[in-house]
């Protein structure tokens, strides 16, 4: 009832809102705080922050809550009031190798330049369901506070800087430092730079990525194969921007980021036999399974040339709100063209019967 | 050798290039039939085609014959426009009075070109024709994009051009998929034909069929010749190909035109020795 | 690259003069949600559109509170152009109580506080999915239809550079060899909604989807139409008193939706865009629900 044709479509707005708001606040159990989510909850807030292109945990967590925890609905309400603020600045460039990091991890070599910290995961952990409540870390438990302090030791032994002085790594640095393409200002399109289909991936729905990737190895494309990863790194980098009266530099707060280099083999028949290439990958917050997506998929994208349709696949299709809400939309109302239609299935159908 | 220059040509080229990789001035005498190469050993760049010079006239049909890497499908695509030529001076008498070298323009009107002044016939039939499309289909669209409007005309002259080519028509209505490589052939002949153009380039129209088919569409393509007059440029590795539809032709060899002579003279008396080696196997 | 583009929550027409201030400042309350530099943004991509009829002009498309292929272009249109002293009429359908019209006119109208009305003839601009009213527009009147899918040759090349060639060149013969195979096929073109237009003899537009039968509508309208595609981030317009041809063959006429004797169980009406309810003797109404209103009442 109260759904298209009908009268009162308001009312029957103002009750399915009701509904939400009642089921969702009204529920018998405690209602979940802000900093459960972000403190518990961080990796979902930071997906929600990354596909959202805004930092902003505690916002991130509101739409998470508000969202009743679709990530899709979190990250639409986070685009959405972000679209109703004024751009005042831009942040003063930082250098990537600017993070303090909190976790390092370089497959390439096992005793590469700088730490390997393993950090905060569960990469080598059971994935057991653990269904009591033993396994509770007890605050007095000291082998536990070890490695949750920040680290801040230098980091500026990148794997490609050390592919590139061992004369390992093609050149493609450019003399030129052009303006990054904004993605939000101006709609990214075939062909388009580099900057515009990095800025698109590291605003993407994080599946949308890893399927890309996945259904370039495993599925009809195949215009992509496995890289060996140089870095995978999450820290955390400072966020500056000029004083607006002394246009000195002012240090305003941080954000966690994830960073990839994805170190490829180029074994095509233009391509320099001799050394590797390196995709890039970096994404808001602690989401290594996009940014690593990210870097192989950016490395593939530039050796396939615009040769297949990878650019526009990346560019156009990976934006959650965009896929999504196009799928949903097909719940609206549809009656006006499908009338039309079946007109049409009648006019077809009476030619072929010779009524015309 | 007689001339390869006619008067008041139709088509005329001059110095036609097109190399692959990077240009180098020495690479041009270190490449060729003398060196028994195309790929320069320095840059190992590929000189697919250089100093390609003839003129075709009304009502002609040159061949360009030679094997494969010859560098002769290299030529009708530079002037085709498929394929960007590096350098040279190509003119269409129908275009412009013959006044621009159609080497110089955009993409753009390049492909103008090719909707009523220059048709291509592909070896494959796929790169002339949309399979998915209708035989009839495939000729309205050269038609429409050249602006016809009205669905009856359409059909006709669809129906007219699939009549000459000897589809039969009851196939007019059906996907050129599901037609025979010799089928899909004379259905690119007719679209090729549809804007009545005074060029036609022909690229081995005829390899990859039957013996049996092939000689019912070169059949067709030398009575086509003769009766539309247009200039035509015949590209075939085979000389009962070039023997039946042409009057004079070159033969290349490694990027480079190392005869040129009438076709009947050429086959009776070759006189660069890979123009004999060619005709004796074509002999045999 | 390397390069963090932070969006700070603060409004630029204040002065802080400290970070701390800078950052502190925030208001979300703001004339028809956006800010102003979008709306003028919008606003200059639009008369760009306008400027060059049928050509899809891109734009950078804002997230909006509904969802992208709901609407969210033509709303972001419609806040673009919308001013203190106009009145919105929004429908969906041709219905202006359908769901998504009303939660799209509620923002408009909550953002605003402008009126609203289901009278073409009160209204200043009208947003529109899939139907142009039944009632006569005029100069004074926007029309504002929602997009979801901006390209019209998208059926028959899918690669954005190919398009954009094509849309360059005015190379449009693939369009109308799919039209040709449709009439060989099908015996009619079965093109139900969204129909192909020529525009001012140069661009070809999806025109929506709205029924063949609002077509001719278009054609030298008194009204301006724009259009809003806001998920692909386009806008494009049909100026008043402009050309717009349905693409069609000149001796197959171009037909719009008909159903044989059947009139509206509510006014009576024959001349209206009828739609059915499956199944029903005496099954049509007017898809035009004010339209039909004025009908019954006169």
């Amino acid at each position: 009832m109260g759904y298209a044709a009908a009268r009162g479509g308001l009312n029957a707005i103002l009750t399915a809102e009701n509904l939400v708001r009642r089921l969702r606040d009204l529920d018998p159990s405690e209602r979940i705080e802000l900093d459960q989510f972000t403190g518990r909850l961080r990796l979902l807030v930071d997906r929600v922050m990354g596909e959202s292109g805004l930092w902003a945990p505690e916002l991130a967590a509101m739409a998470l809550r508000q969202g009743e925890g679709d990530l899709i609905e979190a990250v639409h309400l986070l685009r959405a009031y972000k679209s109703t603020l004024g751009r005042l600045d831009t942040a003063i460039p930082v250098h990537a190798n600017d993070i303090q990091l909190v976790r390092r991890v370089v497959p390439a070599f096992r005793e590469p330049g700088g730490p390997q910290i393993l950090g905060r995961s569960t990469d080598y952990t059971a994935r057991m369901l653990t269904t009591t409540d033993r396994d509770i870390v007890d605050a007095s438990d000291s082998t536990t506070t070890l490695d949750t302090a920040l680290k801040t030791r230098p980091s500026n032994s990148r794997m490609s800087d050390v592919l590139r002085d061992m004369d390992l790594l093609v050149d493609r640095r450019r003399t030129d430092d052009p303006e990054p393409f904004d993605i939000t200002r101006t709609p990214a399109k075939p062909p388009a730079p580099r900057s515009a289909l990095l800025s698109s991936m590291a605003r993407a729905e994080t599946g949308a990525l890893v399927n890309q990737w996945y259904r370039n190895i495993l599925g009809p494309d195949g215009y992509l194969h496995e890289v060996t990863l140089g870095e995978v790194r999450h820290g955390k980098l400072p966020i500056n921007v000029r004083h607006p009266m002394t246009g000195g530099s002012v240090n305003i707060g941080s954000f966690r980021a994830t960073e990839v280099e994805a170190i490829e083999d180029l074994n095509g028949s233009e391509e320099d036999r001799t050394r590797f290439d390196v995709g890039y990958g970096f994404c808001f917050g602690h989401n290594e399974r996009k940014a690593i997506a990210m870097a192989n998929l950016d490395i593939a994208c530039y050796r396939d040339g615009a040769k297949s349709g990878l650019e526009q696949s990346l560019l156009m299709t990976t934006d959650g709100l965009d896929s999504a809400g196009f799928l949903e939309h097909l719940k609206l109302p549809h009656y006006v063209t499908f009338r039309s239609m079946v007109e049409r299935k009648v006019a077809v159908r009476r030619v072929a019967d010779g009524k015309n | 050798m007689t001339s390869i220059h006619v008067p008041s040509p139709i088509i005329q080229v001059r110095n036609l290039g097109k190399y692959y990789g990077n240009f180098d001035p020495a690479m041009i005498d270190r490449t060729g039939p003398e060196h028994g190469t195309a790929r320069d050993h320095v840059t190992a760049s590929i000189v697919a085609a250089w100093g390609v010079n003839f003129d075709v006239a009304a009502g002609e049909a040159l061949g360009i014959v030679g094997e494969s890497g010859s560098g002769k499908s290299t030529v009708l695509r530079c002037i085709a426009g498929d394929v960007a030529a590096s350098t040279g001076d190509v003119r269409l008498a129908p275009f412009e009075d013959g006044n621009v070298n159609i080497l110089d323009l955009d993409p753009s009107a390049r492909r103008q070109l090719r909707i009523n002044t220059l048709s291509v016939v592909y070896q494959d039939p796929a790169e002339g024709l949309a399979l998915g499309v209708t035989a009839g289909g495939n000729i309205a669209d050269p038609l429409t994009a050249a602006g016809w409007r009205n669905f009856g005309a359409i059909r006709d002259r669809a129906r007219e051009l699939l009549a000459r080519t000897e589809v039969p028509l009851d196939r007019m209505d059906d996907i050129v998929r599901n037609f025979s490589g010799g089928m899909r052939q004379r259905v690119q002949i007719a679209r090729a034909l549809a804007n009545k153009p005074p060029i036609l380039l022909l690229d081995e129209p005829t390899t990859g069929l039957d013996a049996s088919v092939a000689s019912g569409v070169l059949d067709l393509i030398r009575q086509l010749l003769e009766e539309l007059q247009v200039a035509a440029i015949v590209v075939s590795h085979d000389f009962g190909v070039i023997e039946m539809l042409t009057e004079r032709c070159l033969v290349m060899q490694h990027g480079r035109v190392v005869e040129d002579a009438l076709t009947d003279q050429l086959l009776e008396d070759p006189h660069h020795p890979y123009s004999q080696k060619l005709v004796a196997a074509a002999r045999t | 690259m390397g390069r963090t583009e932070m969006t700070l929550e603060a409004t630029v027409n204040s002065s802080p003069t400290t970070i701390a201030e800078l950052v502190g400042h925030r208001t979300t309350e703001t004339f028809a949600l956006l800010d102003e530099e979008s709306k003028r943004e919008i606003r200059r991509a639009l008369l760009q559109a306008v400027c060059i009829p049928g050509y899809q002009v891109p734009f950078g498309s804002r997230e909006m509170p509904v969802a992208r292929g709901w609407g969210s272009g033509g709303l972001q249109v419609t806040l673009a152009c919308v001013g203190a002293d106009d009145a919105v009429k929004v429908i969906d359908q041709g219905d202006d109580e359908g769901v998504n019209a009303v939660n799209l006119r509620r923002l408009v109208t909550m953002s605003t506080g402008i009126d609203e009305t289901t009278e073409v003839d009160e209204a200043t601009l009208i947003q529109s999915r899939h139907r142009i009213p039944e009632d006569d527009m005029n100069e004074n009147h926007i029309l504002i239809l929602q997009v979801p899918v901006p390209e019209p040759l998208r059926g028959i090349e899918r690669d954005i550079r190919e398009l954009a060639r094509m849309h360059a060149e005015a190379d449009y013969s693939r369009m109308w060899v799919s039209l040709y195979e449709d009439k060989v096929r099908n015996g009619v073109i079965t093109q139900s909604t969204g129909y192909p237009c020529l525009v001012a003899s140069r661009y070809i537009v999806a025109t929506t989807p709205i029924p063949r039968w609002d077509i001719p509508r278009l054609h030298q309208s008194k009204f301006l139409t724009l259009f809003g595609a806001g998920r692909e981030k386009r806008v494009y317009a049909i100026p008043p008193y402009t050309d717009v041809e349905p693409l069609t063959f000149e001796d197959v006429p171009f037909e719009v939706e008909s159903a044989d004797g059947a009139t509206c169980r509510l006014c009576g009406s024959s001349d209206s865009f009828l739609v059915e309810m499956p199944g029903k003797q005496e099954s049509w109404s007017c898809s035009d629900t004010a339209w039909c209103r004025r009908q019954r009442n006169t």
